[in-house]
């Protein structure tokens, strides 16, 4: 009998020549010793660079090649939509950057497999980890998580963290619709309001190994108002 | 020259304008609908005098043709708005498009791996 199709791992990239090809190593590295049956694919997002090139020379690795940038909200949910077509039961958002870590697969994907929740969220600040981001972040990521908490009453100790699992059921919500602005905070409100059952699980993060933050402390203000104003947007949103 | 009159003329300019771009395909018919409501509407109010002049005067405003700006910017804002709306519209369809090519090439790609392992057996 033809096994189920388990877990897909989506990396989203976007220019990231310098990295990928290291992220991509250390995935297939735990992802061959790993007692769940897991696929790696890659969406890149319109990059410029040679990205495409070096996903290419990993045959194991699925490749999603959009033709142009659609940002980060399209990117992943071409992901999702991949995973929801060929039956995976949990897709798991890992960036590209070299900022998760890979060790920590299981322990976002055991709660999904005991049917904890519907979604998992892998945050840096459940408990004391040697995470140290800029001040300016830490300071944005407290304010998220006192906005979403005001409009859910849940806490999201990390509401920015790219490090997410999520079950079948999501990945056919994802398929069908996708936050495509700022989809880590948005997403939260979004399924919070249809009644997922979202956990945060402590993990530990590197600082990014290659490549630029797509927010500089330049914008990180209009960053947090645009922010701001979507999160509050989803809240109001018709299904 | 009195100021109903130039914009009378503007109006019937512009009018004219949309009328030609329809004509030559430029413009699309369902879209020069609002445009040429919008044309009328501005033409009917510069040259009645008399009823811009009653109505400025049962809304309390003094100077009956700033009532004609009024009503250009808010048809203005209308025509805008409607437009942002579309190019929403138009930008959820390309995104669903490009993941529906992406997600098929990717499938192509997939059968042609399999195809050529098949062969080389």
């Amino acid at each position: 009998m033809e096994q189920s199709k388990n877990v897909l791992i989506i990396v989203p990239a976007y220019n990231e020549e310098e990295s990928i090809g290291r992220t991509l190593q250390s995935l297939l590295h735990t992802t061959k010793a790993s007692k769940y049956n897991i696929d790696i694919c890659v969406v890149n997002d319109g990059s410029k660079d040679r990205t495409a090139e070096i996903v290419q020379s990993y045959p194991e690795v699925k490749l999603l090649n959009l033709p142009y940038n659609l940002g980060i909200g399209g990117a992943m949910q071409t992901g999702y939509r991949y995973a929801y077509e060929s039956n995976y039961q949990i897709a798991i958002q890992f960036d590209a950057d070299g900022q998760h870590n890979n060790e920590e697969l299981n322990t976002i994907i055991e709660p999904l497999k005991n049917q904890e929740a519907d979604m998992i969220v892998g945050s840096r600040f459940v408990l004391p980890t040697e995470y140290r981001g800029s001040s300016m972040r830490r300071i944005g990521i407290v304010y998220f998580m006192y906005l979403l908490y005001a409009l859910t009453k849940q806490k999201f100790t990390d509401p920015t963290s790219g490090f997410r699992a999520i079950n079948h059921k999501i990945i056919k919500e994802f398929a069908h619709r996708y936050p495509k602005d700022y989809p880590e905070p948005e997403v939260l409100i979004y399924l919070h309001k249809k009644g997922y059952i979202i956990k945060e699980k402590s993990v530990k993060m590197q600082a990014r190994q290659g490549g630029a933050s797509s927010i500089t402390p330049f914008k990180s203000l209009y960053y947090m108002i645009k922010v701001t104003l979507s999160i509050i947007m989803q809240k109001v949103i018709k299904e | 020259m009195n100021i109903t009159i130039l914009s009378f003329a503007i109006v019937i300019i512009f009018l004219f304008v949309v009328i030609e771009s329809v004509r030559r395909g430029i413009l699309e018919t369902k879209y020069s609908l609002l445009w040429i409501l919008t044309c009328i509407i501005m033409a009917i109010l510069s040259i009645g005098t008399t009823l811009l002049n009653s109505l400025a005067e049962l809304l309390g405003i003094f100077y009956a043709p700033s009532l004609l700006f009024l009503f250009g910017l808010l048809f203005s804002l209308i025509i805008i708005f409607d437009l942002t709306r579309r190019v929403s519209q138009l930008n959820h369809k390309l995104v669903t498009l490009t993941q529906d090519f992406t997600l098929l090439k990717q499938k192509l790609s997939e059968q042609d791996k399999i195809d050529n392992e098949g062969s080389q057996e």
